[in-house]
C-alpha cells in the first residue's frame, strides 16, 4: 500500500461470522474499510467475531455483519441471539456504527419468517420484520439506487425476503430497484449508528461518501472531534466487565452523549476518488438515472480540487 | 422453401468427425453395454420422431439464414416441443450410450479430454459442443446428427459425452440413462441464477435417485459435496483424488495462500465445520468432520506426484487399483489436473486401456477459452476463462506464483449468461498480482468495478489502462460543460477524462504493451470470452465457432 503513514489513531473493527456470512463480496467493505483509514493515518485493525466468541463492545469501534446462505443463517442467528445479543444491544446504544448487510440486516430485525420452517428470531434492533413469501414470489435481483442523505448510493440486491418497517427509520429511499420489499419504495434501516441494507455489491467501494461517514462517525466517537487522540474515557473502563444492564447502558450513554453533543463529524482527508465516483456514476447511468450520475460526477471531482 | 438443402452444411460443421469416415477404425475397445434395458423403456414414435427433426432443422436453418442467431437452440426447441421425447428416442440409438459430466468448474476441459480419449479409442465421439448445455442443446446436437427419418445417423460405434449445466441435470437424467455421470466439483457461481450452492445439491441428488444401479457415478473425493453425492446410491461408485502432500496450503507459510474462497465449509452430514489433512484449494482436499467422523473417501484413481515441467506441462504420477502410470498434462493450473484426473477416472470405467488415456491427455488441444492458443501480431494470446471466485483464483495462482511478469487483459461482463452479480470480485485474491504484472487492461462492462477493485487491491492506477465499452454520459457532459469556466482543468487533474472505449480497442492496447514474442494472457467472463473470439475471429485468428451457445 502506497502513502504509508505512522498510524496515529486506531480503530478496531469487530467482523462478525466472517466464515459463515461471506456470501457478496462482503471483503469488499472491509478492504475499503481499511484502505480509507490507511491513507489517513488510521490504522483499522480487523477482527473476526466467529460462532461461540463473545463480543465486548470496549473492544470496538466499529462492526460489520455480512449475508450468508439459508443453512448457515440459522446457527448464526442463534449465536448472535443467545452469545452476542447483549455485547451488540451495549454497543449500538452507545452509538458504535454498525453496518449490517442482506442477511445480517434481517438478523438485526425482530424476525425472519423463511417460506417453510419455524421464525428465526433477530435481535430487534431494527423495528422491522422480514417474510420469505415462497418460491412463486420473485427474488429482487439486480442494480440498485437510492437516495441517503441528499445523495445517492448504489449496489447490487439479491434477497427472496421482503422486509416491513414498523417504526424503523429506511436508511433511504428506492431510486432503482426493489429495496426492502418491492412495494414501499424503502431501502434500508436506521437505528442510531447502525445501517441495516440489502446493497452488496461490494457496497463501500462504489460509495465512498458512505464509508468515510463510517469512519467519521467511529473516530468521533472514540476520539471526539480533536483531531488528537483523547484519553480513554472513564466511561470505557466502568463497561469493560462485560455485564451491562439496560440501566447501565442508558447512564453510559447520557455521558457518552456530553462528551460528543452537537458537533460535526471530523473531517478526513480528502482522497483521490475519481474512480470510485465513475464506477458510482456508471451504475446511476445504467439504470437510468443520467441527472444524479452528472450530479455526482460534478459534486465529487470538482470537490476534489477546490 | 429451403427445407432441405441447409442440412447438409449443419451436419458437416457439426460433426467434428472428417466427413467421408464412414467408419471409425477398428476397435481396441471392449465395451460391453446392455442396450435392451434402454430400448424397453418408453414406446417410441418413428413417425413424431422424423418430423421433429425435420421441424427443427427447418427452423434452425432458417434462423441462420435470417441471421437469427446460430440456429442451434431452436432445433431443440422446435423438435422438443413437437415430440418431447426426441432426446429419449434418439439417445437410445448411440451404440456405446452417454456419459455425462457436470460440476461448476472444468466440464468442458473434463469433456474434452474424455472426448479425445475416447476417440483416440476408436470411437465415434458426439459432444453437445455447438449447442447449449442445457437441455436444449443436448436435444439440438442430436437432431443435428440425425436423418429426417427420424433416425440418428452412424449411431454405430457412437458414444455421447455431454457436458450438462448444473440445473439441467434432472431434467437430462429423465430422458437418457447415462453410462457414467462425472462430477467435477462444486463452487458458488451466479447465485442469481442458480441460487445457493445447496440448492445445486439437491438437483444433483433427485437426479442420482433415478439413475438405475447400472450407471457408474464417478467422484471427485476431495470436494466434500461431491463425494457426499455417494450417499445412498446402490450403484458403483469410483472416487477420483489428489494425494500429493507437496500441494498442500495448510503447510505453506506464504500469506498469500492464506485467503480463499471456501464454498462448502461445513459437514454435509452433520453440519459441523471441515477439519483438514491437506487443503489444495478453496474447500478442496483431505477432509474430515470432526464431530461426526466422516472423512474423505478412499480413492480409486489418484494423482500421488505431481511435477511441473513448465509452465503448461504437468507431469502426473497416477494410481490405479491394478497399476501406476505417468501421465504429462499439457495446460497449466492445479484445476487442470482435476480435470484430466476425472476424465482418466471415467475412461477407465468405460475399460479403456492405458495407452489411449495417455496419448489423449497428453495431444490434447485446450478448448474454446480454457487454456486455449491463439497466435496474434507476434504475441502469443492465452485465453483463460474465469467466470466465479474460486475459478478466478485459480486462474491467478496459475499465473502468478512464479514471480514472473505477465500481461494480462481481464474482459469482466456481468451479462446474464456471466451472472449480474459481480459483487464476487471482491472475493477474488488480486492482492497477488501486485509488483507481479507489467500491462494491465481492464475493460469489459464493469471495467470500473474491477478497475476500482485492482486498485483497492494495491495495483496503482498508472499501471491499469481502463477500457469499458462506451463513454459515460455524465463524463461527457462534465467535461464539456465546464469548458467555459475554470472547472475544467479541475476535472482532468482530478483524472475525470474520455478514455479509449471498446472490446477492439482494449484488445488493441493490450496487444501494443506487450512486447512481441511474449504472451498476453486474456482473462475474461463467459460472454467476455465470445466477445473476443468474435474480435479475434474478425482479424481472422481463430477458427470459426459457433454462435449461440448460451451455455
Amino acid at each position: 500500500m502506497t502513502n504509508h503513514v505512522t498510524p496515529s489513531r486506531l480503530l478496531t473493527l469487530g467482523h462478525l461470522y466472517p466464515d459463515q456470512l461471506n456470501l457478496y463480496g462482503d471483503r469488499g467493505n472491509i478492504l475499503t474499510l481499511q484502505r480509507r483509514c490507511a491513507l489517513r493515518g488510521i490504522e483499522l485493525r480487523v477482527v473476526g467475531l466467529g460462532i461461540g466468541d463473545a463480543l465486548a463492545p470496549d473492544e470496538y469501534d466499529m462492526l460489520f455483519i455480512g449475508g450468508g446462505q439459508d443453512k448457515e443463517q440459522a446457527p448464526v442467528a442463534q449465536d448472535l441471539y443467545e452469545i452476542k445479543g447483549i455485547g451488540m444491544w451495549a454497543a449500538i446504544e452507545d452509538d458504535m456504527p454498525v453496518l449490517a448487510v442482506c442477511g445480517g440486516y434481517q438478523l438485526l430485525a425482530h424476525y425472519y419468517r423463511p417460506a417453510e420452517g419455524p421464525d428465526m428470531r433477530g435481535l430487534g434492533v431494527f423495528d422491522a420484520w422480514t417474510i420469505h413469501k415462497g418460491a412463486r414470489v420473485a427474488r429482487s435481483i439486480g442494480d440498485i439506487a437510492i437516495r441517503w442523505n441528499g445523495q445517492t448510493l448504489v449496489g447490487f440486491e439479491n434477497h427472496g425476503g421482503r422486509t416491513y418497517l414498523g417504526t424503523a427509520q429506511p436508511l433511504g429511499k428506492v431510486l432503482k430497484g426493489s429495496g426492502n420489499n418491492s412495494e414501499d419504495r424503502t431501502e434500508g434501516a436506521i437505528y442510531r449508528n447502525t445501517f441495516g441494507t440489502y446493497m452488496h455489491g461490494s457496497l463501500l467501494p462504489k460509495n465512498p461518501h458512505f464509508a468515510d461517514y463510517l469512519i467519521s462517525l467511529a473516530l468521533k466517537r472514540k476520539y471526539g472531534e480533536a483531531e488528537t487522540p483523547e484519553e480513554e474515557t472513564i466511561t470505557t473502563a466502568e463497561r469493560s466487565n462485560g455485564s451491562l444492564h439496560a440501566h447501565d447502558t442508558s447512564v453510559h450513554r447520557t455521558l457518552q452523549l456530553e462528551k460528543v453533543t452537537g458537533t460535526a463529524l471530523p473531517e478526513l482527508a480528502t482522497l483521490d476518488d475519481t474512480l470510485e465516483w465513475e464506477a458510482h456514476a456508471s451504475l446511476l447511468e445504467r439504470l437510468g438515472l443520467h441527472q444524479e450520475a452528472e450530479a455526482v460526477l460534478r459534486t465529487h471531482t470538482e470537490h476534489l480540487n477546490a | 422453401m429451403p427445407e432441405q438443402r441447409p442440412t447438409q452444411p449443419v451436419s458437416s460443421e457439426a460433426d467434428p468427425q472428417p466427413e467421408g469416415q464412414t467408419d471409425p477404425p477398428s476397435l481396441p475397445l471392449h465395451i460391453e453395454y446392455n442396450r435392451r434395458k434402454q430400448r424397453q423403456q418408453r414406446r417410441r414414435s418413428p413417425l413424431r420422431a422424423s418430423l421433429a427433426v425435420t421441424a427443427g432443422r427447418t427452423v434452425g436453418a432458417l434462423s441462420r439464414r435470417l441471421h437469427l442467431g446460430g440456429g442451434t437452440s431452436i432445433m431443440g426447441i422446435v423438435a422438443q416441443g413437437i415430440y418431447p421425447q426426441i432426446v429419449t428416442h434418439l439417445a437410445t440409438e448411440l451404440e456405446y450410450g452417454s456419459v455425462v459430466i457436470t460440476g461448476t468448474n472444468g466440464k468442458t476441459t473434463t469433456s474434452s479430454f474424455i472426448a479425445t480419449i475416447l476417440r483416440n479409442g476408436g470411437l465415434r465421439v458426439w459432444q453437445n459442443r455447438e449447442g447449449s448445455n442445457l437441455m436444449r442443446g443436448v436435444a439440438s446436437s442430436l437432431v443435428i446428427r440425425s436423418h429426417l427419418n427420424g433416425h440418428l445417423r452412424r449411431g454405430g460405434r457412437a458414444i455421447s459425452i455431454l457436458e450438462l449445466d448444473e440445473a439441467a441435470v434432472p431434467q437430462l437424467v429423465k430422458a437418457i440413462t447415462p453410462r457414467v455421470m462425472v462430477f467435477t466439483n462444486l463452487f458458488r457461481d451466479q447465485l442469481d441464477r442458480y441460487g445457493e450452492v445447496d440448492s445445486v445439491i439437491g438437483y444433483w441428488k433427485r437426479a442420482i435417485r433415478m439413475l438405475p444401479d447400472s450407471t457408474v457415478l464417478v467422484l471427485n473425493a476431495d470436494d466434500p459435496s461431491i463425494a457426499s453425492l455417494a450417499t445412498g446410491f446402490t450403484g458403483k461408485v469410483i472416487f477420483y483424488g489428489i494425494e500429493d502432500p507437496s500441494l498442500n496450503l495448510l503447510t505453506r507459510q506464504d500469506q498469500s495462500e492464506q485467503h480463499q474462497v471456501i464454498d462448502t465449509r461445513t459437514c454435509m452430514q452433520c453440519g459441523s465445520e471441515y477439519a483438514y489433512d491437506m487443503r489444495f484449494y478453496s474447500h478442496m482436499g483431505h477432509y474430515y468432520c470432526p464431530n461426526c467422523g466422516t472423512r474423505r473417501p478412499q480413492t480409486e484413481i489418484r494423482v500421488t506426484q505431481v511435477k511441473m515441467d513448465e509452465f503448461d506441462r504437468t507431469r502426473l504420477r497416477v494410481e490405479t487399483p491394478t497399476a501406476q502410470h505417468e501421465v504429462v498434462v499439457p495446460l497449466p493450473g492445479l484445476y487442470n489436473i482435476y480435470n484430466a484426473l476425472a476424465a482418466i477416472a471415467a475412461t477407465l470405467v468405460l475399460d479403456v486401456p492405458w495407452e489411449p488415456i495417455a496419448t489423449g491427455i497428453e495431444q490434447f488441444k485446450p478448448m474454446f477459452g480454457r487454456g486455449e492458443l491463439i497466435q496474434a501480431e507476434g504475441r502469443t494470446l492465452r485465453l483463460l476463462l474465469a467466470k466465479n471466485p474460486t475459478g478466478f483464483n485459480e486462474v491467478l495462482r496459475t499465473l502468478f506464483s512464479d514471480e514472473v511478469s505477465r500481461h494480462v487483459l481481464f474482459i469482466l461482463n456481468d451479462n446474464t449468461a456471466d451472472g449480474r452479480d459481480i459483487s464476487w470480485i471482491w472475493d477474488v485474491d488480486f492482492e497477488r498480482m501486485v509488483g507481479q504484472t507489467q500491462a494491465v487492461v481492464v475493460s469489459g462492462t464493469r471495467a470500473l468495478d474491477l478497475a476500482l477493485r485492482l486498485k483497492y487491491a494495491g495495483v496503482e492506477q498508472e499501471h491499469m489502462t481502463i477500457i469499458p465499452p462506451y463513454p459515460l454520459r455524465a463524463v461527457r457532459r462534465v467535461l464539456s460543460n465546464g469548458r467555459d469556466d475554470r472547472s475544467t482543468t479541475a476535472n482532468q487533474s482530478a483524472g475525470l477524462a474520455t478514455r479509449s472505449y471498446g472490446l477492439k480497442k482494449a484488445l488493441d492496447s493490450a496487444l501494443q504493451q506487450t512486447p512481441a514474442g511474449e504472451t498476453l494472457f486474456v482473462v475474461p467472463t463467459y460472454t467476455g470470452l465470445l466477445e473476443v473470439h468474435r474480435e479475434l475471429e474478425q482479424r481472422g485468428l481463430t477458427p470459426h465457432y459457433w454462435e449461440g451457445r448460451d451455455a
